[in-house]
């Protein structure tokens, strides 16, 4: 298991494909850098078909790059299945003159599409950064997983519109062997479907559970769960780090358990949203196939036509009660809004950075975390570049483990210092930018004189 | 894990108290609270001064109490008066006081910048952290609460400030409760009442068209349409509630932003909302369409409404309804005005007010086919239907994924000008890199945060040496930005920007 999380580890380094080719030659020794390299190639457990694949195309060619990352290759390959079982429908379907076959082939059309939006979130969200997105693109996997919930959602409204509508308008079930068949049929590609990125969503394959239920307790669990292998992993990789970027681990564990300080913070729970709401989506097709299955069958032997709208109404209520957390969540981040405990070290950081010398006040503090994809590049980046030397981003045993799952996250932000009229400023701006640094913040500091009103941030005018 | 309990028991000599006479001094007087010294508190400071002064680690007079070893015994033991750490710490705070003193009555700017690379950066951390150890265990505080920072501040305060005087603490931005539901209805005001009653009139409207569809398609897409309109309406009136709340607009911690965004969120929600309902007309016109292609019995209520119009009256007072209501929202509650400000769509962005918003365009053109639509002919009724149903269910997706497109870039924490200057931030760097003063644009990020601010965080190196001279390139730098992309400062259209400049000075 270990030798395996850390096989993983290592692969899951060589995330960004493109970018880190050329950076691994700079400071792991060359035992290590083959084992990376060899695990960067070919993955932790790719099927020979990906290897084939792989080797028959181009480096640097977008089907390359959909294949290398475990997230899209799933949503490829779950897409073309989807799509070869949509277009087998569809000809069988227009060949017998089967409606309910050219009918559920559209369905199919559409989560194809579906499908095709989120790969494209994952392919995107790992381009690095430019001007026009200057924080990187790490945000489109939150923002695809919000909109599959939205979307899901309103799915779920809609089942429960045509259900009512059903019900009033008396309408039957036709062709019941027919529905049978094709439910039956869209059932098994969505099971295949569930069972591919169940793994995927829940920490990748560190706990193991096949209950996909409970999303929640597998991903507490993983945490804790990598918190030895990381510590361990980051030891054996990165190995000088100096005094500051060790020094609050075991501060903040030591004295207080429940606030970490911005570098440590634990728990964020599957962060990849778009994989969540792929899996969410085909849980759902998935659950609308049983509930068609079921409720053929019952009117198969009952008679009655109220069963399909009863079904469909529960199913409704189940898909958006699993949607729900997935759009809170995403959307918090879309928010910008820091988690409690990142929350809680920022303000302890606000306090101390008062306390700098020099300082005399601040204003428009303001922080949001780092995508976890983003913060993994960097780092990454980070680590070779200073030979492991101090390395504020590693080292605090929640190191790149778990596929961006417990990856530190930098926060990013913001902040307007006005320093005192003796201080000599740019002395300040060092101290504070190093100070900030030290807390696995990576903040603008934009630094006045004291009593300087000229700025919007409307430092001078509060102060004194 | 546990350790810090333990050591907390033993009170700390008191005479050590009144050690650091002028320095502790400054830190004890305002109302603390006692509880806010726990061990973690204690401990910060010399956490974060430590990692301070790590860029100098070689430094001779700090080595041995490098962070690593200064740190450990007070983080685990927290401010428990140990007999040697404090000692070593006592002795090594002092001399950064008098260097501070010094410092201070030079009072130049000069030397004190020949003084403080070495010594001040560092030795600083070693007098906060045991003046605080000083002072702060006194309190009860076996039991350890979560920590209260407002406090601390207080507690370095005395050794660093240039001044002598205290000051009050810095305050944090306080942290402001999202309403519950119920307080959000509570605080709505008589106007806000109204609106909301007329989103459930648009409600009523939509249900009214939805219900007179029967069957018909292109009725069928404008109630869908209308329905959209409804949510976008009571968004409209939900974000206006929101703006009664302080935690809306101001930032705390928590949001650094307010909740301000979470008009672009809902803005998104409602962009998906109408691609999934042109998707849904989309699939229902495909099936309609395969059931009558196909020649299968189809389903009754269906069959005889293709062939039977509905009566022209019917159409007329729902799309009439549809006008109004689609009017009334637009005018009264600025309905998609801002998604209207974000998405402008070429070539109906020269039309007059309300139909300028692709939204309402797509509507009220959609309302006003329909009254024609009963003038004609059964036969190419059956067909126009069909074709405005399809013709809607494209636009609404079409719509649907460009304002997701937009807004999913503004939540992707980019910024893209929403006319004409499509390059404005390429032509702002490229200004910048031009001035003379800057010597390299290290890093320049430009993104919006909602609808009606924006961000600009740079970081530059620029050459001088002078303060006033790094001020007035900041000053610069600010009203550049303002006035390329800002558009009107202060204008309706105009985006408010927040420009924040970390400059750093090139010596050579």
């Amino acid at each position: 298991m270990k030798a395996r999380s850390r096989a993983r580890g290592e692969s899951d380094l060589g995330r960004p494909a493109v970018k880190t080719n050329h950076n691994h030659g700079n400071g792991l020794p060359p035992v290590a850098e083959a084992y990376h390299h060899h695990d960067h190639a070919h993955g932790e457990k790719q099927s020979r078909l990906t290897k084939y694949l792989l080797d028959r195309c181009h480096t640097g060619s977008i089907l390359h790059s959909i294949l290398l990352e475990k997230d899209s290759r799933r949503i490829a390959y779950f897409a073309v299945l989807n799509l070869a079982f949509m277009l087998v429908q569809f000809f069988y379907g227009f060949a017998s003159g089967s409606l309910g076959l050219l009918t559920d082939s559209i369905h199919m059309l559409f989560d194809c599409a579906g499908l095709a939006v989120g790969l494209a979130a994952a392919v995107m969200s790992k381009w690095p950064s430019n001007t026009r997105y200057p924080y990187g693109y790490g945000k489109i996997d939150t923002l695809s997983g919000f909109a599959n919930g939205i979307f899901l959602m309103l799915v779920s409204v809609e089942i429960v519109f045509d259900a009512f509508e059903r019900l009033s308008h008396g309408h039957e079930l036709k062709r019941l062997n027919e529905l049978l068949i094709v439910s039956i049929l869209g059932f098994l590609v969505n099971i295949v479907g569930l069972t591919a990125f169940g793994h995927a969503h829940h920490g990748h394959g560190h706990s193991h559970g096949h209950d996909h239920g409970h999303s929640h307790g597998h991903a507490h669990d993983s945490p804790s769960h990598n918190h030895g292998h990381s510590h361990d992993r980051s030891h054996k990789h990165t190995h000088s780090h100096s005094p500051s970027a060790h020094s609050p681990a075991p501060f903040t564990s030591a004295a207080t358990p429940t606030a970490p300080s911005p570098p440590a913070h634990a728990h964020h729970h599957h962060d990849n949203e778009n994989m969540q709401g792929i899996f969410l989506h085909i849980l759902a097709d998935a659950l609308g196939s049983v509930a068609v299955i079921i409720s053929t069958l019952l009117t198969k032997f009952y008679g009655w036509s109220g069963w399909d709208p009863l079904a469909s109404c529960i199913i409704a209520i189940l898909i958006f009660f699993s949607a729900w957390p997935l759009v809170k969540s995403s959307g918090a981040k879309l928010m910008l809004s820091l988690p409690a405990d990142v929350e809680f070290s920022v303000k302890e950081t606000l306090q101390e950075i008062s306390g700098l010398r020099g300082v005399v006040g601040y204003s428009v503090p303001r922080f949001w975390l780092q995508d976890p994809g983003v913060a993994h590049a960097d780092a990454h980046e980070h680590e070779h570049k200073h030979g492991h030397g101090h390395d504020h981003g590693h080292g605090h045993g929640h190191g790149c483990e778990n596929e961006g799952h417990e990856r530190q996250q930098k926060v990013l932000g913001v902040i307007h210092i006005s320093a005192a009229r003796t201080a000599d400023l740019e002395d300040v701006r060092e101290r504070a930018a190093q100070f900030l640094k030290g807390r696995g913040m990576d903040v603008v500091v934009h630094l006045e004189r004291e009593g300087d009103r000229r700025c919007w941030c409307g430092i001078g005018v509060k102060g004194s | 894990m546990p350790l810090p309990i333990p050591p907390r028991t033993p009170t700390p000599p008191p005479d050590d108290e009144d050690q650091p006479v002028g320095l502790g001094v400054a830190g004890a007087p305002h109302s603390y609270n006692p509880d806010a010294l726990s061990p973690t508190s204690a401990t910060f400071p010399s956490r974060g001064f430590g990692s301070l002064a790590d860029p100098t680690p070689p430094l001779s007079a700090r080595s041995p109490l490098s962070s690593a070893g200064l740190e450990s015994p007070y983080g685990s033991l927290s401010d428990a008066v140990d007999s040697a750490t404090p000692a070593s710490g006592s002795e090594n705070g002092r001399n950064p006081f008098n260097f501070q003193t010094q410092q201070y009555t030079l009072g130049g700017k000069s030397p004190a910048k020949s003084v403080c690379p070495s010594i001040i950066k560092s030795s600083p951390t070693v007098a906060s952290s045991y003046i605080n150890h000083q002072h702060f265990p006194v309190p009860r505080c076996s039991h350890r609460p979560p920590p209260r920072p407002q406090i601390q501040t207080q507690q370095h305060l005395s050794p660093n400030l240039p001044r002598a005087t205290p000051r009050p603490p810095l305050q944090l931005p306080a942290s402001l409760p999202i309403p519950t539901f119920k307080e959000f209805r509570h605080s709505m005001t008589a106007d806000q009442k109204y609106r909301a009653l007329w989103c459930f009139g648009h409600l009523l409207v939509a249900g009214y068209v939805q219900a007179s569809a029967h069957g018909s398609m292109a009725m069928t897409a404008l109630s869908h349409l209308l329905f959209y309109d409804t949510i976008g309406a009571f968004v409209c009136v939900a974000v206006d509630v929101g703006g009664n709340f302080e935690v809306w607009k101001r930032s705390t911690i928590k949001h650094p932003f307010g909740l301000q965004r979470a008009e672009v969120l809902a803005g998104m929600a409602m962009a998906v909302t109408l691609l999934f309902m042109g998707l849904d007309l989309l699939s229902h016109g495909l099936q309609h369409s395969l059931e009558n292609v196909g020649g299968h019995e189809s389903h009754h209520p269906d069959s005889d409404t293709h062939h039977e119009r509905i009566s022209p009256g019917e159409v007329d007072i729902a799309a009439l309804a549809a006008i109004v209501s689609t009017l009334v929202s637009a005018l009264l509650l600025k309905n998609h005005a801002r998604m209207g400000k974000v998405l402008r769509l070429a070539p109906i962005a020269a039309l007059p007010s309300v139909l300028s918003n692709p939204s309402h365009f797509l509507t009220l053109s959609c309302s006003a086919l329909l009254l024609l639509l009963p003038l004609l002919s059964v036969q190419s009724y059956v067909w126009l239907d069909r074709l405005l149903a399809f013709s809607i269910a494209a636009c609404m997706v079409g719509l649907g994924w460009r304002l997701g497109w937009t807004l999913g870039k503004m939540l992707m924490m980019s910024y893209s000008s929403p006319s004409s200057s499509a390059s404005g931030v390429e032509a702002v760097l490229a200004e910048l890199r031009a001035d003379p003063a800057v010597a390299e644009l290290e890093e320049a990020k430009f993104w919006q945060v909602n609808y009606g601010l924006c961000q600009a965080n740079l970081r530059v190196r620029c050459r001088g040496a002078g303060d006033e001279e790094a001020g007035r390139l900041r000053e610069r730098i600010a009203s550049l930005v303002r006035n390329r992309l800002g558009g009107a400062y202060g204008g309706g259209l105009g985006v408010r920007w927040e420009v924040s400049t970390q400059l750093s000075l090139e010596r050579e």
